[in-house]
């Protein structure tokens, strides 16, 4: 058979219902300015660990605000901290405390 | 001589607890030294260091030297209550050796001595008048108690904007101190219009004293008033270790141990206990602040992070939020190594373990060319390519082979999370780095970001390689011919990068270019004085509202000198000026590739 690249993705929906919110409206509350994300993914284009692995910034935190901790952490732990991606924000949030509060708050996860 | 009566208690119990307490902790302290610290104690404790040691014990501790630069009379206020002080337990010391010989006597005996002595003949010993000496000198600490009363109202007087908050404790010792003076010159002056023993000054309140009221009014009040004295002096010595006062004695040692080689590191260990200890909380660190002064924190300044550290109450907001720019740290009169402090705070908060991390580096090298020069562009530059182009037409003009290091993505120096305190994670990249360079075999490594220089400086093993800032590897491009500079007419003002100006020392390079290619004007705060331009990767906790209000601040201020453009050699200050200013801000590299011949 002839592999045309195409696959069928995995169903990525998030059930808000079921998934524990605690910590995600923890770090909400420290750095509400995440809220005005609009997701436009700059971050992660700039971003010099994710220019060497699959580390993507936007993703991360986008699945941490809705309950979605497995391996956070972990992947927050591929950042470099260089600050890139604070300086191309177009909402001006402020990034790099996004990783270190993420990290702190979702440590045990 | 009888030297006993009720009202020494309060003194005498005061000292006990003052030296049981100091001296617990010092040998605490001490004991808990790495066994390196300890070695170099060993090893230099019979050096001239010693000897320079007690001059600057003298000058800072006694004079205050650096407190006169600040201000002088700031610089007076601190002298004349430490130097004052000292004199008079000094002389007060020679007093009772003039008056009684050799024979000992405790120590409520020297203190209290003009209360003791009313039986010994009052006339000048070796000549000398000895009262009057004591008078000056009480009036000599009176004008600083004078002044620091002053200081509370008006401190801007003493080049202060402002001052310290301080605790609870710091209030109680702060008013014994202001008391035992004035107590002191009370209760000499009843003695003395009671027994005419006194000087120029207690000798004439006291005889003003005498002519207004009996004489039994004036035992009850002289009695009184040595009570009060001795309470005064009680309360404050009960208090002194556990406040701010805790810095009189802890900066001798800090002296000694810092003339010894020890010094602070990225872990905090327990000589930072007497650099937290030696804080005076003078607040000379608050004014310099940007943050407070331009973004309206007032309780993140380098007084308060020690003081909060050393009370064990320290919180991340607290400790995240600095620049690090180093403004502080050039004008503590202390000396203490504010950044260095701050830096092992965070350590402890936000150090992990992390055997594994970065793994995903290994085998990675996107690096290009051959040369025997290598550049590292740094994350920051790779986010300016107009530095980047300029960097590669002045390697080119020159004729310069260049290895590029991370021109087509790198791996980060490590600066910005060791300064976010994990140490341990900073390390693997900056090994990763190391041996990227070593395999390419360079000899020269350029970097035209002062973040990734300081680093390399610092805590890279690069032995065999030399580190350029691009400011300097230019300039020395240009002195050896290979690059020529055409002068122009634009009138350039230089901002001076926090990494490169006060971390690494390199000032004059950037202006010797500036002045190559135009002309140059200086504002106001400049070389170490300069301001931090607040996009700095040392601070985690600042939201964008304060970066840009530094910024806004940091443009204004460049702005002032009537420059057409502004040259900083940093992109990041270059990206965060440029948010705070309506003029152009170039790069050096820029401002040299536009002037290439």
């Amino acid at each position: 058979m002839i592999q045309w690249g195409y696959t069928i993705n995995q169903p990525r929906a998030v059930n808000l219902d079921r998934n524990d919110l605690t910590a995600a409206r923890r770090i909400i509350r420290q750095m509400p300015e995440l809220q005005a994300c609009i997701a436009c993914g700059s971050c992660t284009a700039t971003c010099t660990a994710g220019n060497l692995t699959q580390f993507n910034f936007r993703k991360v935190h986008t699945l941490v605000r809705r309950g979605e901790y497995e391996g956070a952490y972990e992947e927050m732990n591929k950042c470099m901290l260089c600050g890139k991606c604070r300086l191309v924000c177009p909402r001006g949030i402020n990034t790099r405390g996004v990783v270190m509060l993420i990290k702190r708050e979702l440590g045990e996860y | 001589m009888n030297f006993y009566d009720g009202f020494i208690i309060p003194f005498v119990v005061g000292c006990a607890v003052l030296f049981t307490v100091v001296l617990y902790k010092y040998v605490r302290w001490f004991v808990r030294l790495p066994a390196a610290d300890k070695r170099l104690v060993r090893r230099n404790f019979f050096s001239m260091q010693t000897l320079r040691g007690i001059g600057e014990v003298f000058s800072e501790c006694l004079l205050h030297r650096r407190i006169f630069r600040v201000n002088p009379l700031l610089g007076y206020m601190h002298m004349s209550l430490a130097f004052g002080w000292f004199l008079l337990i000094v002389v007060g010391w020679i007093e009772t050796i003039a008056y009684l010989g050799g024979r000992l006597v405790p120590i409520h005996g020297h203190v209290f001595f003009k209360y003791f002595s009313t039986s010994l003949p009052h006339h000048p010993v070796w000549g000398i008048d000895f009262s009057s000496v004591m008078d000056a000198l009480l009036l000599f600490v009176l004008s600083g108690v004078l002044l620091a009363w002053f200081k509370r109202l008006r401190s801007r007087a003493m080049g202060l904007r402002r001052t310290t908050k301080h605790t609870l404790g710091d209030r109680v010792a702060l008013s014994a101190l202001w008391f035992v003076f004035p107590l002191r010159l009370l209760a000499e002056s009843l003695t003395s219009a009671i027994f005419h023993n006194g000087g120029f000054l207690t000798g004439a309140i006291g005889d003003a004293l005498a002519a207004a009221m009996p004489l039994r009014t004036l035992s009850t009040l002289e009695s009184s008033a040595w009570w009060l004295y001795s309470c005064a002096l009680g309360v404050f010595f009960v208090s002194m270790p556990f406040s701010r006062y805790m810095h009189i004695f802890t900066e001798v040692p800090l002296i000694f141990l810092r003339r010894w080689g020890i010094r602070s590191g990225e872990k905090p260990k327990s000589f930072d206990h007497f650099q937290l200890e030696a804080c005076s909380r003078c607040g000379i660190c608050i004014d310099p602040c940007q943050l407070q002064r331009d973004a309206g924190f007032n309780n993140v300044q380098s007084v308060y992070f020690i003081r909060d550290r050393r009370y064990n109450m320290l919180r991340p907001e607290v400790a995240d939020n600095c620049l690090m720019c180093g403004r502080c740290e050039q004008r503590c009169p202390v000396g203490l190594d504010l950044n260095t402090l701050r830096l092992n705070s965070r350590s402890r908060l936000h150090d992990t373990p992390s055997d594994r991390r970065y793994d995903y580096t290994a085998g990675i090298d996107r690096s290009s060319g051959t040369g025997k020069t290598g550049y590292f562009a740094g994350c920051m530059t790779l986010l300016s390519p107009k530095i980047l182009r300029a960097m590669e037409r002045i390697f080119n003009a020159s004729g310069e082979e260049v290895w590029w290091a991370d021109r087509e993505g790198g791996v980060c120096c490590g600066r910005p999370l060791k300064l976010a305190g994990e140490t341990n994670a900073a390390t693997r990249m900056m090994r990763y780095n190391e041996e990227l360079f070593r395999r390419h075999g360079i000899t020269t490594l350029v970097t035209s970001c002062p973040i990734c220089l300081r680093v390399f400086r610092e805590d890279y093993r690069l032995e065999g390689i030399e580190v350029l800032h691009h400011s300097e590897y230019i300039l020395r491009l240009a002195k050896a011919g290979r690059l020529q500079i055409e002068p122009g007419e634009e009138l350039f003002t230089y901002h001076d990068p926090c990494e490169l100006g006060r971390g690494c020392g390199i000032y004059e390079e950037p202006r010797e270019l500036i002045r190559c290619a135009g002309k140059l004007v200086e504002p106001a705060e400049t070389r170490e004085e300069a301001l931090c331009c607040g996009s700095s990767v040392a601070n985690t906790a600042l939201n964008d509202l304060g970066q840009q209000r530094i910024a806004r601040s940091v443009g204004a201020s460049l702005g002032e000198t009537g420059a057409d453009a502004i040259v900083t050699a940093c992109p990041l200050c270059k990206k965060a000026i440029a948010r705070g200013t309506d003029r152009p801000v170039y790069d050096l590299a820029e401002v040299v590739e536009r002037h290439l011949a």
